[in-house]
Order: structure tokens, then C-alpha cells, then sequence
């Protein structure tokens, strides 16, 4: 690492660990330093190539500056700095610390040159992110925990086995372009890798069970940094794969058929992340320079939109103790801040015009338009509808309005209404001067967002999208469900696995292979056994014994002989020598 | 009492605002048909976009798809009880 260049997620990292020996006014200070330090870092940074480490004759390259990794930066650390904000007021050092090494770590993926450094901060980003999860501390929040762990652990596994065998096929680790070695095994695991943490169906299963679940704050930085990443990841890999696009327009609209049926605030909205990221992986696979800005500005604007949406949902969360949509309502008397600040979050998902999403989702659009693509084209337009529908008119309407549950949360403290605040300022502030967004996008940009066709038809889909919302508004009824999705498969299958294992594999075990096994093991080797113990015993012991016996009969004689008395001694003696004489006499 | 609460719980403004909904839906879809005639060069991509009022009735046509069609799925497949993992 050279002193010219300070990597923002080491900062965010490292500096973390200071929290926990500082206390009041100074802790919180420092923890809005440590973000808005490694924003101020990315914002100096100028594009090249630094923090080069040779391991095991490998560059390992910790900082590939460019216009991409850049702009995904700027908006990490920002919203490092507004989760920061919003986590201000807990008192949970381990929260501070797995948020801020999360937050760094999605840094280090965004800088990494190459794939061992990428697969380093890959894993610390699932580990900090499934403590967010478990701090929550409640049962369900822990199961939950442990099965993102799971989940991404797997994940992480099959991008080890892809760089590995990456590796050994190119013989280089450096991470770019992926579209040389297309089709391959090492590009299918890296891809599938890296689609799991995007939350693409079937492997998104994870995202709407563990957000829901995290600590209020802690879900707000979830929302960020693990699909962004690996949005960031792909644009980087796979931009231009026909597959993404396909996969892109699916989840859109899969994120928006599940939303219909959620009935917990935070799931919905989980939902509709899984849904954005559908533009942004579509984006992606179309590959266009526009689609691929489309992408990278669709990316940028969620964070901050999602980030203001989930802050409200945690906010009626933490002041009212409810979750469940069906058990809310009326909680606008008493949290009209809350509510306005969330409506701004939910018109800017929305795409309503002047809002950040309008400028962001429809360069992903047009460019399904532009490279003639209809299907995709109206899926994308299609799952903008939902998103209207549940985010900006069902969720706020069952939350806020609905029927009076007679609930009364009151404000947030007034930290998460900065927080709020701001997240609302970056979402207008977007949507008004898109330039300041489109001049950091990785291509050029010469797309005009704000077209009369465009804004016309826009109000036009939205305004309609209302009127059907409140002609079938009493289907729409939250319900005390939840939905099947394919975590059924490690939550209820594994249990049918059990069942499994224990009735016709345990029959299997014990009839078949356990008879196979007797006759074909256990009897010969018994047989073959007993053959031996009876040679053993007839054979060897008889010739031990017999050899013991003589030589207890030999010592028996000698012991006559050894009498102690020397007149025996000396005929004996004389004997001996008559003896030999004899021999030698008759012997010649 | 906030801003809110003054014109929600008041029939009589509650009606006037509901009012004011169709009426601003109404704008809308005469504006996305006339506007485009008076003001000719916006650029599309594909012909249904040039169908009159497109957007309104897409909108309108995907919202009500989405609710009738994931209600469905979801009453005949996915929708379970909430204790389902549990027990």
C-alpha cells in the first residue's frame, strides 16, 4: 500500500475497531468520521492501478481505480455514511463494527483488481452481513442468520472452486472481462456465484429471509452493498450475457408477484429489491453502453431510494413493535415525518418523475427499446407498475392509513430522521440534475431522460397503475401468510431429506445393503475367521504348549541332577569323562 | 390534529380530493393523446408505443394483471400459514 493511496475499505475496516474503546459524544463523532473519511477518499481519487501485492507470484491488485469502480464507491461510502447516521443512536458496539466491515468490505470488492483480493472481501462482506442478521438476537432472527450464512458460504465455495479452476486455465488471477473463456466451467461457477449474491431466482431465496430479519439498521446496510456488488461484479464480468437478460426481466417481475402476497413491511420491500436488481442484471446482459450506464445509475439511485424505504419501514418498526401489515394503519396521525420521508423513498423507486428512479430505471428501459427487444421491453414497464403498486400504494396505505389499528408509534429519534432526510435530499437531488449523477457514469452519456413522450407516459402508467390499485383495493388486503419461495428447498426439503434418510433409506439400509453386507462380508469373514482361531488353536497352541511342556520336563530331569552335593557333582563328572573317553576310543 | 388528519377524516374533503384524483387521471391520458400530435418528434421504439394513450392503459392493464394473477398463484400454490417452517 503506497502513501499516496489509502484504501476506503481498509479505513472502514480498521477504523471500525477503535469504536468500541471510544465512548459517548467522541464515539459518535468518530463514527461518522470513519464514513465520511472514506467518502472524502474516493471522492480525491484519480483512476490507476494501485495497492499491488505479489503472493505467491500473483499480483494482487487492491486498487483498480476507474470510472466504474468509482462511481460505485461514491455511493458505498455515502451509504456507509447515512446507515451510520441512522445507527447512531444504538448501543451495540458488535452492530457499529459488523456494519462499518461490511460496508468496507463491498469497498474492497468494488477496488479489487483481481480474484483472490475480490474472494477475500466476498466472504468478510457474507460474514459481517449474517451478523447484522444475528445480533437481532430473537430465535428467528438467529435461524435466519445461520442460513444466510449457509447460503453464502455455498456461494462462496463455488466462487473459489471458479477462480480456482480459472486459474489453472488462463494461469492469470487478474479479474476483467470474462466473455474470453464464455460457456466455460470456471465462467458458469464464477457467474452462478456471483448471481446468488445479485439474489437471482432461484438462488435470491436468502434476501427476503434475512433482511426482514436483521436489526433495524443493520437491514438498512444490507439493502446496499451484497446484490450492488454483485451488480458491480457482473457489469465488470459479464456485461453483454443474453442469459442476464432474460434472468433480469424474470426477477423484475417475480420481485413484484411475491409483494402482492407479503404481508411483512420489510419482506415487501425486500421483495422490491429483488425486483430493481431485475432492471439492473437485465441491464447488464443487454450490454449497451446505455444499458450498461443504465445499470450502474440504477444501482447508484437504489441504494439511496431502498436505504430511505427500509429506514422508514425499521422506523415504524422500532416505535411500534409491529411488522405485520395487517396488524398496522393509521399510523399517520402520529408519524407524518416518517410518512413524508418514506412517500419520497417510494415515488423515487417508483420512477415518479423529478425523482431519482425516473432518471436511473428509465435508461434501462430505453435501452431494452433501443436494441428491439418488446418482451423485455414491457415485462421491465410491467414489473415499473408493480413497483407503484405495493411500494408507493400499498405498503404506505396499509402502514399509514388502512384501517386505524388504533397503534400509536411516534417519531424516530431524531438521528434516523436525518438520516431519513438526507437519503430523501440525495433521491430529489438525483431526480432533478441528473448530470450530477450521468457525469460519473462509466460511458458517456447523451440520454435525455426528461422527454415529453417519456414524462407523459410515465404519469400516464403510474396514474392508471393508482386508479386500479384503489378499484380492487379490498383483494389487496394484506393476509397473516407467508409465501413459499425456493428456501423451501434447505427449510422444508432438508427436513424431508430427514424423513427420507430415516424411513426408506433407513429400511434400505437395514434390508438390503445390511443382508448384502452379511453375506457378502460379515459370514466369509467369520468363516475365514473361525478357520484361523481353530488352526490357531490346534496348530500353533498344541506346538507352543508341547514346546513348553519338554522344557519343563528337561528342567525336571535336570533339577535331579542339580542337587548341591559334590560327591554327585564329581560322579557326574567322572562320568562325563568315561564318556568321552569311550567316544574317542570306539570313535577311531 | 395534523394537515392530514384534517383532510382524510373529513368526508366532504376526502370526497373533493377524490375528485381532484380523477379529474388530474383524466389530464393525464388526454395529454399523453394530444400532447404527442401537437408536438411530433418524440422517438419510439416500438408501434404500440404510438397507441393512443399507451401508458395509461398499460399501466392500468399491468396493475390489475399483477394483482388478479399473483393472487392466484399465491391462493393456489405459494400462500401457506405463517407458522408453516415451524412446526
Amino acid at each position: 500500500m503506497t502513501l499516496e493511496w489509502v484504501h476506503p475499505g481498509l479505513l472502514l475496516i480498521l477504523g471500525a475497531w477503535l469504536l468500541p474503546f471510544l465512548k459517548g459524544r467522541v464515539k459518535h463523532v468518530a463514527m461518522l468520521i470513519l464514513p465520511a473519511a472514506a467518502l472524502i477518499d474516493c471522492l480525491l481519487m484519480k483512476p490507476g492501478t494501485y495497492g499491488v501485492t505479489s503472493v505467491l507470484g500473483q499480483d494482487l491488485v487492491f486498487g483498480r481505480v476507474d470510472r466504474l469502480s468509482l462511481v460505485f464507491s461514491y455511493v458505498f461510502s455515502l451509504m456507509a455514511f447515512l446507515g451510520m447516521i441512522y445507527a447512531l443512536h444504538v448501543d451495540d458496539d458488535s452492530q457499529h463494527v459488523a456494519a462499518l466491515t461490511y460496508a468496507g468490505s463491498a469497498l474492497g470488492v468494488t477496488f479489487a483488481g483481481d480474484f483472490l483480493s475480490l474472494y477475500l472481501f466476498w466472504e468478510l462482506m457474507a460474514i459481517s452481513a449474517a451478523l447484522l442478521v444475528l445480533l437481532r438476537h430473537e430465535p428467528s432472527a438467529v435461524a435466519a442468520g445461520f442460513r444466510y450464512l449457509l447460503v453464502h458460504v455455498f456461494g462462496g465455495l463455488i466462487l473459489l472452486g471458479g477462480i480456482v479452476l480459472h486459474w489453472s486455465q488462463t494461469g492469470s488471477l487478474a479479474f476483467g472481462d470474462m466473455g474470453a473463456s464464455s460457456g466455460g466451467m470456471a465462467w458458469t461457477m464464477i457467474l452462478v456465484a456471483f448471481l446468488l449474491n445479485a439474489a437471482v431466482p432461484p438462488l435470491g431465496a436468502w434476501l427476503p429471509d434475512a433482511y426482514p430479519e436483521a436489526t433495524v439498521t443493520g437491514a438498512v446496510f444490507m439493502t446496499a452493498f451484497t446484490t450492488k456488488s454483485a451488480v458491480y461484479v457482473l457489469i465488470r464480468g459479464y456485461a453483454g450475457t443474453e442469459l442476464l437478460v432474460w434472468l433480469g426481466a424474470a426477477m423484475a417481475v417475480y420481485g413484484v408477484v411475491y409483494a402482492v402476497l407479503e404481508n411483512d413491511a420489510r419482506r415487501l420491500l425486500a421483495y422490491h429489491i429483488i425486483s430493481q436488481v431485475g432492471y439492473m442484471v437485465c441491464g447488464v446482459g443487454i450490454g449497451t453502453a446505455l444499458a450498461t450506464n443504465g445499470a450502474t445509475a440504477h444501482a447508484f439511485a437504489h441504494i439511496l431510494y431502498k436505504a430511505l424505504l427500509f429506514m422508514g419501514a425499521g422506523a415504524v418498526l422500532q416505535t411500534t413493535g409491529l411488522r405485520k401489515l395487517s396488524e398496522m394503519g393509521g399510523l399517520y396521525k402520529t408519524m407524518p415525518v416518517t410518512l413524508g420521508l418514506y412517500m419520497i423513498g417510494a415515488f423515487a423507486i417508483s420512477a415518479v418523475p423529478l425523482f431519482s428512479g425516473f432518471v436511473s430505471k428509465s435508461m434501462v428501459i430505453s435501452a431494452a427499446g433501443e436494441v428491439h427487444r418488446p418482451v423485455i421491453f414491457l415485462m421491465l414497464t410491467l414489473a415499473s407498475a408493480g413497483t407503484f403498486l405495493h411500494t408507493g400504494l400499498k405498503l404506505p396505505y396499509y402502514m399509514f392509513f388502512g384501517k386505524d389499528s388504533g397503534q400509536r408509534g411516534q417519531e424516530p429519534p431524531r438521528n434516523m430522521l436525518v438520516a431519513m432526510g438526507l437519503a430523501a435530499v440525495a433521491c430529489v437531488l438525483i431526480g432533478v440534475f441528473p448530470g450530477l449523477l450521468y457525469q460519473r457514469l462509466p460511458n458517456p452519456v447523451d440520454f435525455v431522460p426528461y422527454t415529453l413522450q417519456h414524462v407523459t407516459s410515465t404519469l400516464g402508467m403510474l396514474g392508471f397503475t393508482a386508479l386500479g390499485f384503489f378499484l380492487l383495493l379490498k383483494h389487496l388486503d394484506p393476509e397473516p401468510t407467508i409465501s413459499l419461495d425456493t428456501d423451501w428447498f434447505y427449510r422444508r426439503g432438508s427436513a424431508g431429506l430427514v424423513t427420507l434418510v430415516r424411513g426408506p433409506l433407513a429400511r434400505l439400509e437395514f434390508g438390503f445393503v445390511g443382508e448384502i453386507y452379511e453375506f457378502v462380508i460379515r459370514r466369509p469373514v467369520l468363516g475365514v475367521a473361525n478357520l484361523l482361531r481353530n488352526f490357531d488353536s490346534l496348530v500353533v497352541d498344541t506346538a507352543i504348549v508341547g514346546v513348553g511342556r519338554s522344557t519343563q520336563t528337561l528342567s525336571q530331569v535336570l533339577k535331579t541332577m542339580v542337587s548341591g552335593n559334590a560327591q554327585h557333582y564329581g560322579l557326574i563328572m567322572a562320568a562325563g569323562i568315561l564318556s568321552l573317553l569311550a567316544l574317542a576310543i570306539f570313535i577311531r | 390534529m395534523n394537515f392530514l388528519q384534517r383532510h382524510l377524516e373529513d368526508p366532504g374533503r376526502f370526497a373533493r380530493i377524490r375528485r381532484w384524483f380523477y379529474a388530474g387521471l383524466a389530464v393525464v391520458a388526454v395529454a399523453e393523446i394530444v400532447l404527442p400530435r401537437i408536438y411530433p418528434g418524440g422517438e419510439s421504439h416500438f408501434s404500440f408505443e404510438d397507441f393512443p394513450a399507451w401508458g395509461s392503459l398499460y399501466g392500468l392493464v399491468s396493475c390489475v394483471a399483477i394483482i388478479v394473477v399473483s393472487k392466484l398463484i399465491g391462493k393456489l400454490w405459494l400462500m401457506r400459514r405463517e407458522d408453516y417452517y415451524d412446526s
